[in-house]
């Protein structure tokens, strides 16, 4: 295989959005070490400015139309792989918004914290790019190298050296899982690239690749039976990582998974339809069963983020564009719901040093707005209209039962009701118990102005969701002839 | 404004809850003025549309459409009919009725409004959607409000509050003992109330994606699915099942009305007002417009369970009602009981019993909310419900006692008052088919007349406790125009139910023709109204 790597001009614009962060990046650690005056704050607006230029290069690349693939299409930037990378950059954004806050408390190295989100999210926005089983393996790791530092973040912390422990070693074994699926892909089909491998023959080395590989992408969207680190990394990771880890590495995996089973694997259609089925029915009710009783607010999120990465599963289940593009407005709809409560739970363990649910006890008293807040973020979570989750399930449904998935439905359906009653048990703490110390809560502009966005956006996705919903219709146009099965494994010998 | 006024009924609450956010919290005055004014030009417009309803056009009228999202085939679409509109109508006047009901609530009262106008536009919601998805968007929108109206502000049962050693104390605040079915507090019965409700809703949802993808249409508009879907005969029954027994489930239909009493019984009285009187009407309403409208077949096949059903109702509601000793549990066994008569009167699938199903839902509406309002009353003066300690409040509160009587009347069904015209139609049209029934409908009001005398005796005569000598009657405006608002709607749909009837009817039977197969449908587009 010959890799051309000569770009002409034409081919660096497609690079902007990546190439402009990694130079504001590099500005920014510059920064931090010349200038002894600069604040951290500064720095946390520097790259928020940064990040708020890459999200406008990218809706003008959406809008007109600027796409193509690169090194032999092993980075291709469509509008799906634009409107992800949306999607992680509104994500960091937001999460920087809650960090600064935070990084307040941090004794030491609070320039470095910046520079390891958005070398994060770079990688992320690779991962949303790469069509091919290397740039997958490569840009993987990339985005999950900043995650293994931040986690481990509070270095007096034992929880969050913990968490960390706990990420990099099954973070690694899922590499290591990952690199051997890729080898014997690669082994079967003799190409890398997704586009390439639809329509190869079936064979038990080539199913056994995909399954390997959906292993490490599952560890990373944290999908049963890979969720096993996801509780005690959630609750000891600093709570903006915590956010950050919920929703834009979820986020850039879904891409591949959508790139992989929709284009590559696309003949197998029945069988990994099959596979997602299973993983999402066990995710969502392992999720939403275990959250009832969890005591700590981040666990509790950290279940309900199983459940609701069972939820879009569904949506990889149903198989179809109509899946694709409930995935896709689902994540939005997560996106603002999921970091929106988390900037809650951040400004009240400010306030507070307690992530315990129990000490939300009486939070509307405290603070009506960030109690309003929680309530909206956790409704929307749990699919309540008018709220954006109500109709990012309700997609997700449609699309399941075009398919005609009806134990998927079912069991998706009970789970909404399971999942009622512990968000509910924390609205109940909040309004309906007494506090035990009524003192207000008090809450800093960039945590508001999270908690706004958030806000805004579970509104108006609930109320108004169509141009959204147009837009994900128009991101996915490449799945709109998903190939129908062609192809099976072949029979077992003597079997 | 005519052709708007749906539009102005159901987001004037809404830009009311809206206005309310942004008005300081100390300003009470402001906060109730604010709710009271957008709840006031609802009940205006919903006047309106009542009265201007064309019975001789038929069909559903002052529609609006707008779309909403093409790609998964929803519209945001309203309109009503003979049945929609006098429901509208009939939550417009709880709400506002409710709104001064709980004028002398102290306790954040800004979300108090925000929450029960949201509850009152979402139950308004339903009876004006003509589209399947915006049916449910409404629909569930009503449930949880109701979890923080009832857990916030509602009241314990007697049983839950005697716990004051430190062991029961310890234990009845523990999230276990929600749980226990014994406890009835208030938390207990609002999350009790929103998993039944949300179970209950899920399973309609399953009936409605069944809908949407086996009628091949793929639209959530309920006029294209009940003129063009059809099914083969499994999947209708199935999908008729799951609407009637998910939508039953709020209804509340024997035996899954356990939620209801409880759930009226730790509400506050404008709560239980809006539940009793439209919130659970939502379940037959819905059952009306999705099974009845797109799966005629399968109703006229099916509609028997609920002829069944409805015994249990009646009978086990009013006995409950008669042996119970709280005032709340009284009215809501009772409204679960009367929840028979409607059950009843749609099942018969005659003319006259479904109409007068219909208005019955609007008589009931009104005369339990009165219940409710005047039961909330006699709480707030004596925090009691438990009526043996209760007794001879009449010396003190006379206007309270007299209007109380009337509402008793009402439930009753005494003639004069709208329940009678309905109860009469319900028991005339249902006798051909369901003679057994109409026996024990007849027991049932029967049953009604006795715990309703037990109920006033109990509450107002008798001996005046000392202990409730400083209670007060309700002497402003404020607190009788409520009552004598329900009161008089009441009384004059009673006295005048011509334009009512003619209403419901020219709704009633068209439907009614085309369940029996007599007439086929006569389309929206053959009279004109959609372009």
């Amino acid at each position: 295989m010959q890799f051309n790597l000569s770009l002409t001009a034409a081919d660096l614009i497609l690079l902007m959005p990546e190439i402009f962060l990694t130079i504001w990046l590099c500005v920014i650690l510059a920064l931090d070490f010349s200038l002894k005056r600069i604040t951290h704050q500064q720095l946390a607006y520097l790259s928020i400015a940064g990040l708020g230029i890459t999200a406008l290069m990218l809706f003008i690349f959406d809008q007109n139309g600027t796409t193509g693939a690169l090194f032999k299409d092993m980075y291709v930037l469509d509008h799906m792989a634009i409107l992800f990378k949306i999607i992680i950059v509104g994500a960091t954004a937001l999460v920087l918004f809650m960090s600064i806050d935070y990084v307040e408390e941090f004794r030491f190295f609070k320039g470095e914290y910046y520079f390891m989100v958005l070398m994060s999210a770079i990688g992320m926005m690779f991962m949303a790019s790469s069509n091919d089983l290397l740039s997958v393996f490569v840009t993987l790791e990339f985005s999950t190298f900043g995650f293994y530092v931040l986690v481990a973040y509070l270095r007096n912390d034992q929880r969050s050296s913990e968490a960390g422990l706990k990420f990099f070693i099954l973070g690694v074994f899922a590499a290591g899982l990952l690199a051997y699926g890729i080898s014997l892909v690669y082994g079967e089909t003799g190409t890398l690239v997704f586009s390439e491998m639809a329509g190869t023959e079936g064979s038990y080395g080539l199913a056994i690749g995909f399954i390997l590989i959906f292993a490490a992408l599952g560890f990373k969207i944290g999908a049963v039976p890979f969720h096993a680190w996801i509780p005690d990394t959630y609750q000891g990771a600093p709570t903006p990582v915590t956010a950050f880890l919920s929703l834009a590495p979820k986020a850039a995996a879904l891409a591949i998974l959508l790139r992989m089973f929709f284009v590559a694997l696309a003949s197998f259609k029945p069988m990994w339809v099959l596979l997602f089925v299973v993983a999402s029915i066990f995710s969502m009710t392992y999720g939403n069963v275990v959250a009832i009783a969890q005591k700590n607010i981040k666990r509790l999120l950290a279940y309900s983020g199983i459940a609701q990465i069972g939820n879009i599963m569904i949506g990889l289940a149903a198989g179809t564009k109509q899946g694709s593009d409930a995935i896709m407005f689902y994540l939005l709809t997560y996106m603002f719901a999921n970091l929106g409560a988390f900037a809650v739970v951040i400004a009240v363990s400010k306030a507070i040093k307690s992530d315990e649910i129990e000490d939300y006890n009486g939070l509307n008293r405290r603070s009506p707005f960030l109690a309003a807040a929680m309530l909206i973020f956790l409704l929307s979570l749990a699919g309540v209209p008018p709220l954006a989750g109500f109709i990012g399930k309700i997609y997700l449904f449609i699309a399941a039962m075009n398919q005609e998935l009806y134990t998927l439905l079912i069991v998706g359906l009970i789970n909404i009701v399971i999942s009622m009653y512990y968000y509910l048990i924390v609205v109940k703490k909040m309004y309906i118990n007494e506090p035990t110390d009524s003192s207000p809560i008090q809450t800093s502009l960039p945590i508001k102005v999270a908690v706004y966005a958030g806000i805004a956006g579970t509104l108006l996705l609930g109320i108004y969701p169509g141009p959204f919903i147009d837009w994900a219709v128009d991101a996915t146009l490449m799945f709109s002839n998903i190939a129908g099965p062609t192809a099976s494994l072949p029979a077992i010998p003597g079997g | 404004m005519g052709e708007y006024s749906l539009l102005i009924i159901l987001f004037a609450p809404f830009l009311g809850a809206i206005a309310l956010i942004f008005i300081p919290r100390q300003e009470e005055l402001m906060v109730r003025m604010t709710a009271a004014i957008s709840a006031g030009i609802s009940l205006l417009a919903s006047f309106y549309i009542f009265f201007a309803y064309d019975p001789i056009k038929g069909g559903f009228q002052f529609v609006q459409r707008f779309a909403w999202s093409e790609e998964l085939g929803i519209a945001f679409y309203v309109g009503v009919d003979g049945i929609g509109g006098p429901l509208v109508f009939a939550s417009a006047i709880l709400l506002f009725a409710g709104i001064f009901v709980s004028w002398h609530i102290k306790d954040r009262t800004k979300e108090f409004y925000i929450f029960l106008l949201i509850l009152a536009a979402a139950t308004i919601g339903v009876f004006m959607s003509l589209d399947l998805f915006f049916l449910y968007f409404f629909y569930e929108m009503s449930v949880l409000p109701m979890y923080l109206l009832l857990g916030v502000w509602g009241s314990h049962t007697k049983g839950y509050l005697s716990m004051t050693d430190p062991e029961g104390l310890k234990l009845r605040d523990s999230v276990d003992f929600i749980f226990n079915f014994g406890s009835n507090s208030k938390e207990y019965a609002a999350m009790k109330l929103v998993l039944f409700l949300s179970a209950g809703a899920v399973m309609a949802l399953m009936g409605i994606l069944l809908i949407y993808h086996m009628s091949g249409l793929h639209t959530f508009d309920i006029l294209v699915l009940r003129e063009q879907a059809k099914f083969t005969d499994t999947m209708s029954t199935l999908i008729w099942l799951l609407i009637f027994f998910g939508f039953a489930s709020i209804a509340p239909i024997w035996p899954l009305h356990s939620w209801s009493p409880v759930g009226h019984a730790a509400a506050p009285a404008a709560t239980s007002m809006l539940h009793a009187g439209v919130l659970m009407k939502l379940g037959h309403f819905s059952i009306i417009r999705v099974g009845f409208e797109i799966l005629p077949e399968a109703t006229r096949d099916l509609m028997w369970i609920a002829a069944v059903l409805c015994i249990g109702s009646i009978i086990y509601g009013g006995l409950v009602s008669y042996f119970a000793k709280d005032t709340k549990y009284i009215i809501g066994y009772s409204s679960s009981s009367h929840m028979g008569y409607i059950f009843l009167g749609m099942a018969s699938l005659s003319y006259i019993s479904l109409s007068g199903a219909v208005i019955y839902m609007f008589a009931h509406a009104l005369a339990t909310s009165m219940l409710f309002a005047m039961a909330g009353w006699v709480y707030d003066q004596t925090h009691s419900r438990d009526i043996p300690s209760l007794g001879g409040l009449s010396e003190k509160m006379p206007f309270i006692a007299g209007a109380f009587i009337v509402g008793c009347m009402a439930s009753i069904g005494m003639p004069g008052t709208i329940n009678f015209v309905a109860e009469i139609m319900i028991i005339v049209g249902s006798w051909d088919k369901y003679p057994l029934q109409v026996v024990v409908a007849v027991l049932g009001i029967v049953l009604t007349m006795a715990y309703m005398f037990k109920m006033m005796r109990g509450l107002f005569y008798g001996k005046l406790d000392p202990e409730f000598a400083h209670t007060a009657d309700a002497k402003n405006w404020i607190d009788r125009m409520p009552l004598i608002l329900l009161i008089a709607c009441s009384i004059i749909l009673g006295i005048f139910p011509g334009h009512f009837y003619d209403v419901v009817s020219s709704t009633v039977e068209p439907m009614i023709d085309r369940i029996n197969q007599v007439a086929p449908l006569v389309t929206q587009n053959s009279q004109g109204l959609l372009p």
